[in-house]
């Protein structure tokens, strides 16, 4: 069973470098955060899903549709009740805050997409990759990406315990929530001892084949930075420049709105 | 805050960082399903294990926490509130072993072979103040972001994150505590004592941690749900963005200093 989101695709999304895609989820995340307005916020949320439907993720984005209908009326909810507005609309709700909570629900979902398009066109490598090549240490994105990819293995190794105890006559099906629940206690027991034990294996094998021992290293996946990268930034920069420009000249506003 | 940065020397704590962090994604993501607030909080039995090995791995354990919320977030839920998600998770497994022996009569003065009375109440006081930290932190980023108000996620969080850390986490940190000992991967085996940060005052350091954390959320919820300005009877309306964010802010800082301090 695949966990991942990653589809091995050949679309131009894929064949950036992995700092400009990262760049490209940062810029998504600034764009959609910054307007205040659902309909700014609608006019930001389309270059996304355009980029959506550029990269191939539909796939993925089709299996969350559920979480971003409930994003967006729980966002809408929540404001319409917590902020304040000027204009009544029904009972205690006012018009302001329910714009600003629809608002709200639209960027949400718009990020929510901007991270499924990367995870959709990143491999893990790259991510490791990407994070190094932007500074960080290797330590950290070695971490990072040992935890990528073990995170399925102590999926499998959990399911393996609890098929081997049903096997053994346990019922984990039987019962309600709480009673269920206290069945599968015990078989985090196993599934923890296993991954402790792991630790050592791993770090005595990282040290023999001589983890950190030269100050720089070497990648068997190289991430290079090409043309239509740069050309790329220099788009996501004078966009991000254009959004900063509007929202600073106080478009996008909802008047009346109080946070 | 030495050990922080300095554990990143050691292998066994890089792979012991991996492994928190797998284990956290791992136990959370199967329940990425059950959505509680969409999008930012998910019923998570998970809670437990911030609060455990970051007693047991100290240092690694806090980073393994802060990746693997992130790494559960990389199943659907990645957007600019993994963020806020990330510091707080840090901090979820950071204050237990700051505080475990630091506070006073209330401490045990005993390992974390939680057998008696003593030591289960430490372990609680512990679980309490590790929710409470995650839950005033992120909410506080998320409406600094303007994205939930904080006493919508604030209350979520904690309840999440504390029922199962109380529920699950003794039974665990009574298991792997022994094994951790024996196989040489509680953290103070695996980092030099001139690794480790010197306290300067541990236990103004974890006073200060617990009126921050435990202040910034009560106050939090104040301002957020209106009863600060609240009259008996009568139904306030509560304040959100700046409001909450410059009134948490001093409990913020308070909650870094304890930190510094301990």
């Amino acid at each position: 069973m695949n966990f991942y989101l990653y589809l091995d695709k050949k679309t131009p999304i894929h064949r950036l470098d992995p700092r400009t895609k990262l760049f490209l989820l940062i810029s998504s995340f600034i764009v959609a955060t910054i307007q205040q307005h659902p309909i700014f916020a609608l006019i930001v949320a389309m270059p996304i899903f355009a980029h959506g439907v550029l990269s191939g993720s539909l796939r993925n984005i089709r299996r969350i549709i559920g979480l971003l209908v409930a994003i967006g009326i729980l966002a809408a909810l929540l404001w319409s009740i917590q902020a304040k507005g000027v204009t009544p609309l029904f009972w205690k709700f006012q018009v302001e805050p329910l714009l600003y909570g629809i608002s709200t629900g639209i960027k949400i979902d718009s990020m929510i997409v901007a991270g499924i398009i990367f995870l959709s066109t990143t491999k893990n490598e790259e991510v490791a990759i990407g994070l190094v090549k932007l500074g960080l240490p290797y330590s950290f994105s070695f971490a990072f990406c040992t935890a990528l990819r073990l995170a399925p293995t102590i999926m499998g190794t959990a399911r393996m315990v609890a098929q081997a105890q049903k096997s053994r006559g346990l019922d984990l099906q039987g019962g309600g929530l709480l009673s269920r629940m206290k069945k599968y206690i015990p078989l985090l027991v196993p599934i923890f001892l296993t991954t402790l034990r792991y630790t050592n294996q791993l770090s005595m094998a990282l040290e023999s084949k001589g983890f950190r021992a030269m100050e720089k290293r070497t990648f068997l996946l190289e991430a290079r930075f090409k043309a239509r990268d740069y050309w790329i930034t220099l788009g996501l920069l004078l966009v991000l420049a254009l959004v900063i420009f509007i929202r600073i000249k106080g478009y996008g506003e909802i008047e009346g709105l109080l946070l | 805050m030495k050990d922080v940065i300095s554990m990143w020397k050691y292998t066994k704590m890089v792979v012991l960082v991996a492994v928190t962090a797998a284990v956290y994604a791992g136990t959370a993501i199967p329940f990425k399903g059950i959505q509680i607030v969409p999008g930012f909080a998910e019923l998570r039995p998970a809670g437990a294990i911030p609060v455990v090995f970051g007693l047991l791995f100290g240092p690694a354990g806090a980073w393994g926490s802060c990746i693997g919320n992130v790494i559960a977030d990389f199943f659907g839920t990645l957007g600019i509130g993994s963020l806020p998600g990330a510091v707080g998770n840090f901090f979820f497994g950071f204050v237990g072993y700051k505080v475990w022996g630091n506070m006073g009569w209330l401490s045990s003065k005993a390992d974390l072979n939680i057998r008696t009375k003593r030591q289960v109440f430490e372990y609680i006081l512990v679980a309490v103040l590790s929710s409470v930290t995650v839950a005033f932190i992120i909410a506080w980023g998320l409406e600094l972001l303007k994205l939930l108000p904080f006493a919508s996620i604030g209350a979520v969080i904690m309840t999440n994150n504390l029922l199962f850390s109380i529920a699950i986490g003794p039974f665990l940190l009574l298991l792997l505590y022994p094994r951790a000992v024996k196989w040489g991967l509680y953290w103070r085996e695996i980092i030099d004592n001139e690794m480790v940060s010197r306290a300067i005052m541990p236990r103004v350091g974890a006073l200060c941690i617990w009126v921050g954390a435990l202040g910034g959320l009560i106050m939090g919820f104040l301002l957020s749900t209106g009863l600060y300005h609240g009259q008996l009877f009568h139904f306030a309306k509560g304040t959100t963005g700046s409001g909450v964010v410059l009134g948490v802010l001093p409990f913020l800082l308070l909650f870094f200093l304890g930190c510094l301090l301990s």
